[in-house]
């Protein structure tokens, strides 16, 4: 288990990211996993990284979200080693796969064993928020019940 | 890891060698499960040999596919099965671009081309109706009749109105959710009164908002006029019991399959997974039936045993005895050889593996068709994004179609087809939302709140449109054996050499054309694309196209009136071998433009009464069951 201020660091983290709020990605239960998944694969250093790069810009930006968002373009998707780390992270809460580092990224900063394309887990896969974004349920789960297909779909405003 | 035996219903290979068996069946999909239910309940001894292993006679052992399926990172049509080198399947993802007169050899299936096929099929108790979407409508009076009425292919050697009782029985098999009312289209006959067992499913938010533009337009070709409208399709999903069914008695759904109750599978839920595994076990799979089968008590079940050899009596033309290969442990080629006897031999691995068995033991057939006249249905895939959004990815993968161009004057000169709505969005085509993630996070630099505003729009609009073309029977399109393509057991794996005419390219033609004109009046925006780099990418008068499998493979072991045309006759009784049946869509004489399972179990059933009345059984016959009103 990470310590407690990381954890809620990465929350924040990805947060910013998802456009999920830390309440909505704490109730998919996966945090723990993803966590420990990217940590072994990119090193706990460059999560830390990660994360002080989002703390830096929460506090220096003051609640701006506009200016939070800069920031994130700026020093953290730009950024040759964290931007490929943060997209991935993205698309694990979405998807709930770990999606193999660009080539340039393993090349440049070492490939790690375990940086190949997978799923971290069954219930990451079913607890992904692509299916909530678009008012769906991933294939194979979560239905919403017999013929409720037929009505107009349910998307949340952000 | 060595599998268990469930000692209830299974029989280890040792006993099965030393029984003599009325019938053997192999194969446990719907062709042998039917085929097995329908004799054991008339009190004939069956024996159903099954290459795969035992699993998922419960639903802790369905849980586990599931699961694989979660965690599996290609999600295709055989995610959920554990792969088995004693039993190998092919995968769409072994399909690779061919180069002319390199074989692609790489997955099960040895691929010679022209055209890359990405169809696949399951080795796994139930066939490949685990992974199939359940789509069950018939084929039409015209489909039978190719050349009386087109000058096209051959005729069946039965008609619609000979096939029509078993189309009753299997919709009552199989358990089919449909409105007999959406299907008055191309002189689609049913009984009077004739319900189906189930209401058909609830039409999608998506289909509505199609037949809201799309209903009435019309499409001139060949002198005809034809006035779309967007129907619903019948399916075998669990829905709301028709009251009406059979004279007012009901139907009654058939849940999960288990050896201990289960509360599940009655009714769908909107998984959007039919293919390639309906969690709830709504859909109906082949198991249901099997299940029933095993439990009259006359059928024995051998699991892990891979049929190898099928013996035949010069003398005769009898079949003897089919040898097996019984493997315990499916991670080790370690098996046995043994030997099993009946009166009667069912083939019912599917037309690719009939084929294969058949040819593997130098069964070529006196017309030389064993593995000639593979079919399958050519899938044309469109997609666009509507307006606003519709609701991509609910519900089941389909529940209405366009069914009106499956017929007319037209078929001289080029195929009939359908097209199938899509409610699962691009996937199908583009590998759609994983793709549309990637590109909106990797190349679109989208992230936080604009992120998901961009895949609602990107996704939740998604309409794909499937256009299901038919492929005539064509000798050069078949399945050979080869000595240098084995798999770990030493038996020869399916060669399949494939490509369509122009009469089918035509009509993928047309069916683009119609679909531009389809989306212009719904006001999608079109994205089909096609590449030249794509496997089943094919040119046409100037155009490129994509044509994809359907997993109908069909027409390995036509059948006919004459030994010299066909391999089977028209209760797909071998030619050559009288004790002999060759069963399922590989007896398909043409497979228009029908998923092919309803018609298969439809000629199973009849084929089942055809064997019975061989065997003369001394037991009490015990009536078919109902198949329906007027049945």
């Amino acid at each position: 288990m990470a310590s407690t201020d990381l954890r809620a660091e990465f929350l924040a983290l990805s947060a910013a990211l998802t456009g999920f709020s830390v309440f909505r990605l704490e109730g998919t239960g996966q945090t723990d996993a993803y966590l420990t998944t990217i940590g072994d694969i990119v090193g706990e250093a460059t999560v830390d990284a990660l994360v002080s790069v989002h703390r830096g810009l929460v506090d220096a930006t003051g609640g701006d979200e506009a200016e939070l968002q800069r920031g994130l373009r700026r020093e953290l998707l730009s950024d040759a080693k964290l931007g490929p780390v943060a997209r991935n992270l993205v698309k694990l809460w979405y998807v709930g796969t770990w999606y193999e580092l660009p080539a340039a990224w393993r090349d440049t900063f070492g490939p790690s064993l375990r940086d190949r394309t997978f799923v971290v887990s069954p219930e990451a896969y079913t607890e992904g928020l692509l299916w909530p974004a678009v008012g769906a349920n991933p294939a194979g789960a979560k239905p919403f019940g017999y013929g409720m297909w037929a009505k107009p779909p349910r998307i949340d405003t952000v | 890891m060595t599998e268990e035996r469930n000692d209830r219903f299974e029989v280890s290979p040792e006993a099965a060698s030393s029984i003599a068996y009325d019938v053997a069946v192999v194969g446990s999909g719907v062709s042998g499960a039917l085929i097995a239910k329908e004799l054991s309940g008339r009190g004939l001894r069956v024996l159903v040999i099954e290459a795969g292993p035992s699993h998922d006679l419960t639903v802790a052992e369905y849980e586990t596919s599931l699961r694989r399926f979660y965690g599996a990172a290609s999600k295709d049509n055989n995610a959920p099965y554990a792969a088995n080198a004693n039993a190998p399947m092919p995968r769409s993802t072994d399909t690779t671009k061919l180069r002319p007169g390199e074989p692609n050899a790489d997955g099960y299936l040895v691929q010679l081309g022209p055209l890359e096929l990405d169809s696949t099929y399951t080795r796994v108790l139930g066939g490949t109706s685990r992974h199939w979407e359940g789509k069950a409508l018939r084929m039409l009076p015209d489909d039978f009749a190719l050349r009386s009425r087109f000058g096209r292919a051959a005729d069946w050697p039965l008609g619609y109105d000979d096939l029509e009782p078993y189309y009753r029985r299997a919709e009552f098999e199989l358990g089919v959710a449909g409105e007999v009312e959406e299907q008055d289209f191309a002189g689609l006959r049913f009984a009077p009164d004739y319900v189906y067992p189930m209401h058909g499913m609830p039409r999608s938010h998506l289909d509505r908002v199609i037949a809201d533009d799309l209903d009435g337009l019309e499409v001139a070709r060949d002198g005809e006029t034809f006035a779309l409208s967007v129907r619903g399709t019948p399916q075998a999903r669990n829905g709301v019991p028709n009251a009406a069914y059979d004279g007012g008695r009901g139907y009654r759904p058939v849940g999960a399959v288990s050896l201990h109750q289960a509360e599940l599978g009655e009714r769908c839920q909107g998984n959007t997974n039919c293919t390639p595994i309906c969690p709830v076990q709504a859909k109906y799979d082949a198991r249901r039936t099997l299940f029933q089968a095993l439990g009259t008590g006359r059928v024995d079940l051998l699991t892990q045993a891979v049929a190898s050899e099928v013996h035949v009596d010069p003398a005769s033309g009898r079949v003897t005895a089919i040898d097996y290969q019984a493997y315990a442990d499916p991670a080790s080629a370690e098996h046995v050889t043994g030997t099993v006897r009946a009166d009667v031999f069912v083939l019912a691995g599917n037309a690719v593996e009939n084929a294969r068995l058949m040819l593997a033991s130098g069964l070529t057939g006196s017309s030389g068709l064993v593995g000639r006249n593979l079919m399958d249905h050519a899938y044309l895939l469109t997609w666009a994004l509507m307006p606003e959004p519709v609701g991509a990815l609910r519900g089941p993968l389909c529940t209405s179609g366009i069914e009106d161009l499956r017929t007319g004057a037209f078929r001289r000169q080029h195929a009939a087809f359908r097209f199938g709505i899509h409610n699962d969005g691009w996937g199908w085509a583009t590998g759609s939302p994983y793709g549309d993630l990637e590109e909106l996070v990797d190349r679109r630099n989208t992230f936080g709140p604009a992120l998901r505003r961009a895949l609602v729009q990107q996704i939740s609009r998604q309409v794909l449109m499937a256009g299901m073309i038919e492929v005539l029977p064509d000798e050069s399109n078949r399945v050979t054996v080869d000595p240098r393509y084995r798999d770990r057991l030493g038996n020869p794996r399916p060669v399949v050499s494939f490509g369509v005419p122009p009469y089918t390219l035509e009509a993928a033609a047309f069916a683009r054309r119609l679909s531009r004109r389809l989306y212009q009046r719904l006001g999608a925006e079109d994205h089909t694309a096609y590449h030249p780099a794509e496997p089943g990418w094919v040119s046409y008068q100037g155009e490129g196209y994509v044509l994809r499998g359907g997993n109908h493979w069909a027409g390995t072991h036509v059948m006919g009136t004459s030994p010299r045309a066909s391999v089977v006759d028209a209760d797909q009784r071998s030619w050559d071998h009288p004790n002999l049946f060759l069963a399922g869509a590989g007896s398909m004489a043409s497979i228009g433009t029908s998923n092919t399972t309803l018609t298969l179990a439809a000629l199973c059933l009849r084929s089942a009464d055809t064997i019975a009345k061989d065997l003369e059984t001394a037991a009490a016959p015990v009536t078919a069951t109902a198949g329906g009103a007027g049945a």
